[in-house]
């Protein structure tokens, strides 16, 4: 376990920014108890300093897991976000996407939402953006990015493709052991 | 009055000072050195050893002792000193032998001609001075032609032509090129192998990587440029400059936080910095193009100084945008 280095945070930084935007912030400076993020293992936890500060005297090969795991970083460096940082995601979403009960149980298997499946979407979202799912009844589904603005989607059928899958809940069950 | 007596003690008292041996003990007071060349009788060596070593270490310290004191003294603040002699005993080497230098390019060529070295002087004789002058150096002789006061310029020579200028490069063309075959001297000789060399070079190249203000942090990357292994990174907000490989776990999560903020800032500005216009309605129109064909290509500030009549930055979009500030 370790904090991460300039880089590290770069990238974990503009991979979140992208779906929080500026709300970051709230996620670095709590006002509650002082949150830090820490690699261990190619892991990327979000955690507070206290069960931090326990964990540091935990061996590294015997410290499974901390806090809450945000991603993991790939052997070529890139930061993937996992779902089970949704909470915080979901918490400071900058653009959201609602899905119809009918297109729930496609998007929980990992597949793309299309047009049919959508409920509301936030105004002026614009392309190529990271977008939290929730379904009708405001539970956070997972995440995705964009296919096209809010102002594209209009004119598109209702088989298009509007949101990429990038992590849904279902993964839970089906990633179960390499995910945290 | 018998001091036969007398005479027999003080001898006695004596004898302990005189050390009687079959061979002299050879004494080298330079290096206050006593050896003792004697053959080592055998039966007092097996019978009490130690003695047998006390008495020879004994002999040989009265020995060299009673050597200083026949040497002639001086007077210091401190006593009598003693003035040792020259050391006669050879010590050996304690290093080896330095190799010899390996022959310059000129000198092998030298020897395989059968020229003679032949030492320049330093001084030559000047004619017009009628003195001996530097050959180089404080007002050399090889700097004559370029301070004369006056030169002699050939017939074709261009409207610039500065012979003096001419002189002073050839003399410096001449030191360059000494260099030149000095440092292959040193490359020919030099015994380093090539991994030796590549090594240093690597080192060298690491260093300077790390040697700008910034401590090659805001460097440009050139491209097929390794990531330096091995080499410890600063510490950003560790107190004590202490050399880490990573940031310590247990540093405060305040400073940590800060860190991470002004970092977010730094990437926000960078950001900033490079946005470009989002893209319009307009669709197929190439903004950018247009304002520079519309404004024959003096850019859209000039452009909506003109359509506004001089009361600038009207409608103009920027060349490739600073504008959209809105979005967020």
């Amino acid at each position: 376990m370790r904090p991460l280095t300039e880089e590290e945070s770069k990238a974990v930084f503009t991979k979140l920014a992208n779906y929080i935007g500026k709300n970051l912030v709230h996620l670095i400076d709590r006002p509650d108890e002082p949150y830090c993020f820490r690699l261990h293992r190619d892991r990327v936890y979000y955690v507070s300093e206290s069960s931090m500060r326990l964990g540091i005297s935990i061996a590294r090969p015997n410290l499974v897991s901390l806090g809450t795991c945000f991603g993991k970083f790939s052997k070529s460096g890139k930061f993937k976000l996992h779902i089970t940082s949704l909470d915080y995601v979901a918490q400071y979403a900058k653009y959201k996407i609602w899905i119809k009960p009918n297109g729930e149980m496609p998007f929980l298997y990992g597949n793309h939402v299309v047009k049919a499946h959508l409920g509301r979407i936030t105004e002026d979202t614009p392309e190529h953006q990271g977008v939290v799912v929730f379904s009708m009844k405001d539970i956070p589904l997972g995440f995705g990015v964009t296919a096209r603005s809010t102002v594209d989607t209009r004119k598109l059928d209702p088989t298009a493709i509007i949101v990429f899958h990038q992590a849904d809940v279902g993964e839970y069950l089906r990633d179960e052991d390499t995910l945290f | 009055m018998d001091v036969s007596n007398i005479l027999a003690t003080h001898a006695a008292k004596f004898q302990s000072v005189t050390v009687e041996k079959d061979t002299p003990l050879e004494i080298d007071a330079g290096l206050l050195l006593a050896s003792d060349p004697n053959p080592i009788e055998e039966e007092t060596y097996k019978e009490n050893l130690e003695d047998h070593l006390q008495s020879l270490a004994r002999d040989g310290a009265q020995a060299l002792i009673s050597a200083l004191f026949s040497l002639p003294t001086k007077q210091s603040p401190h006593g009598p000193l003693a003035i040792l002699p020259r050391p006669v005993f050879q010590l050996p080497r304690a290093k080896p032998l330095p190799k010899p230098k390996p022959q310059t390019k000129w000198e092998k060529f030298a020897a395989a001609k059968g020229i003679q070295h032949k030492v320049r002087d330093k001084k030559i004789w000047d004619e017009e001075k009628q003195d001996w002058v530097n050959r180089w150096g404080r007002n050399g002789k090889n700097r004559e032609v370029e301070e004369q006061w006056i030169h002699e310029v050939p017939l074709n020579a261009d409207v610039d032509y500065d012979p003096r200028k001419v002189a002073r490069d050839e003399r410096k063309e001449r030191i360059a090129k000494n260099e030149k075959k000095h440092q292959q001297n040193i490359a020919r000789s030099g015994t380093a192998s090539r991994d030796e060399r590549k090594s240093e070079i690597e080192k060298t190249l690491a260093t300077t990587r790390i040697s700008t203000a910034s401590m090659g942090k805001f460097d440009k990357r050139l491209e097929g440029e390794k990531k330096v292994r091995g080499v410890k990174r600063k510490c950003h907000y560790s107190q004590n400059l202490k050399l880490s490989q990573f940031d310590p776990n247990e540093a405060s999560v305040e400073s940590e936080k800060k860190a991470s903020l002004d970092l977010l800032s730094k990437m926000d500005s960078d950001k900033n910095k490079m946005r470009r216009e989002p893209r319009t309605e307009e669709g197929d129109l190439n903004v950018r193009k247009a304002v520079k064909f519309a404004s024959k290509g003096r850019g859209g500030i000039a452009l909506g100084r003109e359509m506004s009549g001089g009361r600038g930055r009207g409608g103009g979009r920027g060349r490739g945008g600073r504008g959209g500030r809105g979005r967020s």
